[in-house]
């Protein structure tokens, strides 16, 4: 049954190794260089907290703090896109990597058009999914960011056989339209992405 | 008329008369009244007519009569006589069935003699060859019920004529072909077992084979009303039975299943991977050495290509179970079948990390389970490359590939050999153990990986860290030297490592500690406790901070039983230096903190010693007497109420395992506070006390809630609870202080009060502050009012059933109606001094009980209020869902749905509004029907909370529980009915792709895309 795989033994990267946000708020930022294990020794609920102080001050103060989409948000959105040949994610395949995205801002200040250039790297030279991965990984973000982004996936170079071709072939706004026309083809795309998280 | 005519008469009409007949002939022939010559030849005429139903009808008399005649009516003679007559009888086509049911009760009236059996089966074999040629499974059934009895109990007459006989076996194997009934089926392979197992087949081996492997793989299934009572799993274990019965199948049976593995059906390669694991346990030693290697080649293709996780779990066992009976026999055959599994695993260790050095592990930890020997020939055969491929290996991710094999060849060490607690199943023969041979190199590796890696390589050094454990936990194999070199390079990590990512090193090297400490408890004490007290400074005046995480680590130790009191005797000390040196307040609050946690990780040892007055004495009391006084003993620290509540709970888990009899001792200063001045000088009964007083109160409350039921309290109930309630009013106290005194009052009424008292116990406090009078309502008495009816809640008492309507009625108050409203989020909600562990009483169904007295009250005052009093309702109503179990809900919930879509409009009271979703989401989830028929105003009002706009703009919390609760209803609701608003739903919640906050923007990404696929879905019909 590995006859009708491409590659039928990848490398695989351990979940530890692939790039995750780190937590501000608890580890490596604390001042004190603890983990915070002593914080939850005094429960949420206690009895200190008075409800009637201030009923209305739940709003919380860091409310205004604004969080910006980046590149690691990118890679959270892709990363765990299955994999059409094997049940795991583009990420533990580095397939896409988080030096590979790249967020543009607008080019004058009067555009708010900002671009995401995706580069995905397939796991042979000659894998005959790169266009399928490269669509999922399209259709993806294309439901996950607001409509401000543009969007550019793309075979990152030297990394596979025709990476040309098959660049021309995501980058052609009519051609994905009528490949996501195709019956067989969604099912593919819907398959890989049932496991976004 | 005759018995065997009314028989006859019987037989088609009503069976039940029939053997009533024959019973009635049995106790004839038994008392004498009929003799077996005139019955039998009474007979004689049904014997030869022509029709065969009438002949099959008689001989069905007969075998029913015989089967009804007990035992020592009927002598040897008439007993021969008879069963060579219904021999005869099986030479007629008809009535076969009622024969064997005829000798079957001949047999249980006496033993035959052997000459006698032979004959029988020789004449079955004669007459009725081949039994298929009979239609009706009743016929066949019976005969093969016979022959099973007389394989059973005759097994050396038949074993015998089977030897004297060289053509028996052929004729007894074909004289079951054809059989399809599952009844059937499990008597055929039940009596074929029994030469497999105990004659000598020879020739007939295949013969023999084929009569049972025809039937594989079984694919029966019972039909829908299984009048049979069998099942395929029946069938499929007495096939299993008799295909590993004997080594003589294997030339056979293996080829055939090898073949059937290569099938696509799951089931089949299942029951293949059974019969083959079967086979290898039952064939012995001599016969698995000649099909080791082609079994091997086989097998090892399902776990280096995982289709099914199960089948993988099989082949491993399939390939344990060859290893484990290549064990019993000599060390040749064993050696020949590992040689080629060490090979292909150190092939695939070439390239890893890849799925196949994964599956080699995997094949590796299995087999060297199985026994020390396999244990230490696939080391000898595995661990040379493996350290020879780490050395010369370019990337990191293939060293972490090897380890992670290392790892498991030192787990299953563990697993045959133990560890230091325990030893394992191979026994006490740890000197045997070949892991010893490769001790050093197996700790070199991951102890050099650990320390010279670079931080970032965060998989790896877990790896090695990992591999760190596993060795220094296998049995009696590193030096207590070797385990500290071990524990001081993890303990480098946790003191001296700078921090990087999400500290998964450090947390995985503080965990590896306490695990080795529960393996090596004195060698941990010897090394990691001088390293880490040496962080710790005795004060911290020069501001550095950097004790924190060793003092984490260190109160982590605390939960290994054997070294616990050491670390709260080290950590108490530590403590006492730096109150002396004058340590800062962040440092005395970090200890606090570190000596809380250990307690909390030793509490079971707390528990089961009651009597101990050593924690009390050592700790607790120190702390409550600097805490009181107002001399140097008494760090500045202890003036902040936070710190305070520390010292309160170190006292309270120290008191609450504590007798009644120590703590009536300490229940004297429950105010006092060792300070020897008067009681009524001191707060609740001093309503002007000083502030550091005043603060006080807070340690006072630890106390109360781990007192027992029975300790007696420093004062009379009532005036306790009224100086209380008093004392709560003043308002000049502090937030903290304020809250520790009411929740006094809870503990109290709670605890003390006596089922019957507990109705009037609010009664003091009505005549003396009028309590519930509107017109003096202020906040301080609605939080006295509050107080008292948390602790009344927990105990379901019927006085809730006025005391509720009163606070009810309150929420219509012009001036303070919202405050009482945001009250009952109060009387449900967790609490961490209410507890039983705190000796509190806490009824099993009090939730039910406020549900039942409170919503349907609620729901009904919310019609009649007034606009402006409306949203009070709904505050006390989300207040009082928000801590709901929705079991409790569930039953009401129809009632509800309007009142809670209704508090989705409400503007600023967001608080409510997340309660009000969070019971949504369970409606949506339990009863989505409840809901449906509303679906248009919760879509709207959910995206509605989902988005910021210009006029409304719910908090992020809201907003992420807006949309988790959006994300359900195309899930639960029929899709016509949530089709008309996908378009809707999908543009509004582009907005909330675009929000400020990233779980936000997660859980609308989540929530769009399965509004999006609703579409999807609908394409595919």
């Amino acid at each position: 049954m590995d006859l009708d795989k491409d590659n039928a033994n990848p490398t695989i990267l351990n979940p530890s190794d692939l790039p995750s946000r780190r937590h501000e708020s608890n580890a490596g930022k604390r001042d004190d260089g603890g983990s915070g294990l002593f914080d939850d020794l005094i429960p949420p609920y206690n009895y200190l907290s008075d409800p009637f102080d201030d009923p209305l001050s739940a709003s919380d103060s860091d409310d205004d703090v604004v969080e910006t989409i980046d590149e690691q948000e990118i890679y959270d959105l892709i990363s765990t896109i299955a994999d059409p040949e094997h049940p795991l994610s583009l990420g533990s395949l580095a397939v896409v990597n988080l030096p590979d995205i790249h967020i543009l801002p607008p080019v004058s200040p009067q555009s708010s058009i900002s671009t995401v250039v995706v580069e995905i790297t397939p796991t042979i030279t000659h894998c005959s999914l790169a266009t399928v991965i490269g669509l999922g990984v399209r259709v993806r973000l294309e439901q996950a960011l607001p409509p401000r982004f543009r969007i550019d996936v793309r075979i990152k170079k030297g990394t596979h056989s025709t990476d040309e071709a098959v660049n021309k072939q995501l980058g052609d706004k009519e051609r994905v339209a009528a490949a996501l026309e195709n019956g067989t083809l969604m099912g593919v795309l819907r398959k890989m992405l049932s496991t976004c998280e | 008329m005759s018995d065997i005519q009314q028989y006859l008469l019987d037989y088609d009409r009503n069976k039940k008369e029939a053997t009533a007949t024959a019973q009635r002939s049995a106790n004839q022939l038994q008392s004498g009244q009929l003799k077996l010559l005139n019955l039998i030849g009474a007979l004689g005429e049904y014997f030869n007519s022509e029709d065969g139903a009438i002949r099959s009808k008689t001989i069905s008399y007969l075998a029913e009569v015989l089967a009804a005649t007990p035992q020592k009516v009927l002598s040897l003679q008439q007993r021969n006589l008879l069963t060579d007559f219904v021999l005869s009888r099986t030479e007629d086509s008809e009535g076969l069935g009622s024969c064997a049911k005829a000798l079957l009760a001949l047999e249980e009236l006496g033993k035959w003699d052997d000459g006698r059996v032979v004959a029988i089966v020789e004449a079955l074999l004669r007459n009725t060859h081949p039994l298929r040629q009979y239609k009706q499974q009743t016929e066949r059934y019976p005969v093969l019920r016979l022959i099973d009895t007389l394989m059973a109990k005759y097994r050396e007459p038949l074993q015998q004529h089977h030897t004297e006989t060289g053509d028996f076996l052929p004729r007894f194997i074909s004289y079951f072909d054809g059989e399809k009934d599952p009844r059937n089926l499990m008597v055929v392979f039940s009596i074929l077992r029994v030469p497999m197992t105990e004659w000598n087949i020879g020739a007939d081996a295949q013969e023999l084979f084929d009569a049972v492997f025809n039937y594989f793989p079984i694919t029966f299934r019972p039909p829908p009303d299984d009048p049979y009572g069998i099942t395929a799993q029946d069938l499929k274990d007495r096939l299993r039975d008799c295909i590993s019965s004997t080594p003589d199948f294997a030339p056979y049976a293996f080829p055939a299943l090898l073949d059937k593995l290569d099938s696509t059906s799951m089931n089949t390669k299942r029951d293949v991977l059974q019969a083959i694991t079967a086979s290898v346990q039952e064939y012995g030693p001599r016969t698995i050495s000649l099909y080791s290697i082609t079994l091997w080649d086989a097998l090892k293709f399902e776990i280096l290509n995982v289709q099914e996780e199960d089948l993988a779990e099989e082949a491993l066992n399939g390939l344990a179970a060859i290893a484990q009976t290549l064990s019993q026999g000599p060390n040749g055959p064993l050696s020949a079948y590992l040689r080629p599994i060490i090979k292909e695993c150190n092939e695939h260790l070439e390239d890893a990390p890849t799925k196949q050095s994964q599956a080699s592990a995997r094949i590796l930890h299995k087999i060297s389970q199985v026994s020390p020997e396999v244990n230490n020939i696939l080391l000898a055969g595995v661990l040379p490359t493996l350290f020879l491929l780490f050395q010369n290996a370019d990337t990191m991710a293939k060293r972490r590939g090897l380890l992670e094999v290392l790892i498991q060849l030192i787990k299953a060490n563990v697993a045959i050999y133990g560890d230091w607690r325990l030893p394992g199943p191979a026994g006490d023969q740890v000197a045997t153990n070949s892991l010893k041979d490769f001790r050093h190199q197996s700790l070199e590796v991951p102890l050099n990986g650990l320390e010279s890696a670079p931080a970032k390589e965060v998989s790896f050094r877990l790896v090695c860290l990992d591999g760190l454990l596993q060795l220094s936990k296998a049995r009696q194999l590193l030096s207590d030297e070797d385990v500290g070199r071990a524990i001081q390079v993890l303990q480098n990590i946790v003191i001296h490592e700078e921090s990087y990512g999400k500290d998964e090193v450090k947390e995985a090297a503080v965990n590896g500690i306490v695990d080795v400490a529960h393996q090596k408890p004195q060698v941990v004490v010897d090394k990691a406790f001088p390293a880490f007290l040496a962080q710790l400074p005795d004060s911290d005046v020069d501001g550095v901070k950097s004790y924190s995480s060793v003092l984490e680590a260190f109160a982590k130790l605390a939960s290994e039983e054997k070294i616990f009191d050491t670390v709260l005797l080290r950590l108490k000390n530590k403590f006492g230096t730096a109150v002396q040196q004058g340590a800062s307040s962040t440092y005395l609050v970090a200890l606090l903190s570190s000596i809380l946690y250990a307690l909390n990780q030793g509490e079971a040892k707390l528990s089961h010693s009651p009597e101990t007055t050593t924690y009390y004495n050592d700790i607790a009391l120190p702390l409550l007497q600097r805490a009181s006084s107002s001399n140097s003993s008494h760090p500045t620290a202890f003036d902040d109420e936070s710190t305070l509540d520390l010292v309160g709970r170190i006292c309270g888990i120290i008191i609450r395992s504590q007798t009644a009899d120590s703590q009536n001792a300490i229940a004297k200063e429950l105010y006092t506070l060792f300070r020897s001045t008067p009681q009524s000088d001191q707060p609740p009964f001093n309503t002007s006390a000083a502030p550091e007083a005043d603060r006080t109160m807070i340690i006072s409350t630890h106390l109360l809630a781990s007192f027992r039921k029975e300790t007696i309290l420093p004062g009379e109930l009532q005036i306790l609870l009224t100086s209380l309630a008093e004392y709560a009013q003043q308002p000049r106290l502090s937030v903290p202080v304020r809250s520790a005194s009411l929740r006094q009052l809870s503990l109290i009424i709670n605890k003390y009060y006596s089922a019957s008292s507990l109705k009037t116990c609010m009664d003091p406090l009505v005549s003396h502050f009028d309590l519930f009078s509107s017109e003096k309502l202020d906040t301080q008495r609605i939080r006295v009012i509050f107080a008292c009816l948390k602790g009344i809640v927990l105990r379901s008492s019927p006085a809730l059933n006025t005391l509720y309507p009163t606070v009810l009625s309150l929420l219509s108050h012009a001036k303070h109606g919202s405050t009482v409203a945001h009250g009952f989020t109060t009387l449900l909600q967790p609490d961490d001094l209410l507890t039983k562990q705190n000796h509190c009483q806490i009824s099993g169904l009090h939730k039910q009980k406020s549900f039942a007295l409170l919503v349907p009250n609620i729901t009904q005052s919310f019609r009649e209020a007034s606009p402006e009093t409306k949203p009070n309702y709904l505050i006390a109503l989300s207040g009082v869902l928000r801590w709901m179990p929705f079991e409790v809900v569930v039953e009401e919930v129809n009632q509800l749905v309007t009142l809670l879509l209704q508090s989705l409009d409400l503007k600023g009271i967001d608080i409510v509004k997340e309660a009000t979703i969070s019971t949504l989401a369970s409606t949506l989830a339990e009863k989505p029907k409840t809901l449906e028929e509303h679906s248009g105003s919760l879509i709207s009002r959910l995206v509605a909370n989902a988005t910021v706009s210009k006029d409304s703009a719910p908090p992020a919390k809201v907003r992420v529980a807006a949309l988790k609760c959006l994300t359900l209803v195309p899930e639960k609701f029929a899709q016509e009915t949530v089709l008309p608003y996908r378009r809707q739903v999908v543009k509004k919640l582009t907005a909330a792709l675009d929000d400020k906050k990233r779980e936000v923007r997660s859980a609308a990404v989540r929530c769009r895309a399965k509004w999006l696929e609703i579409d999807e879905a609908g394409d595919d019909d």
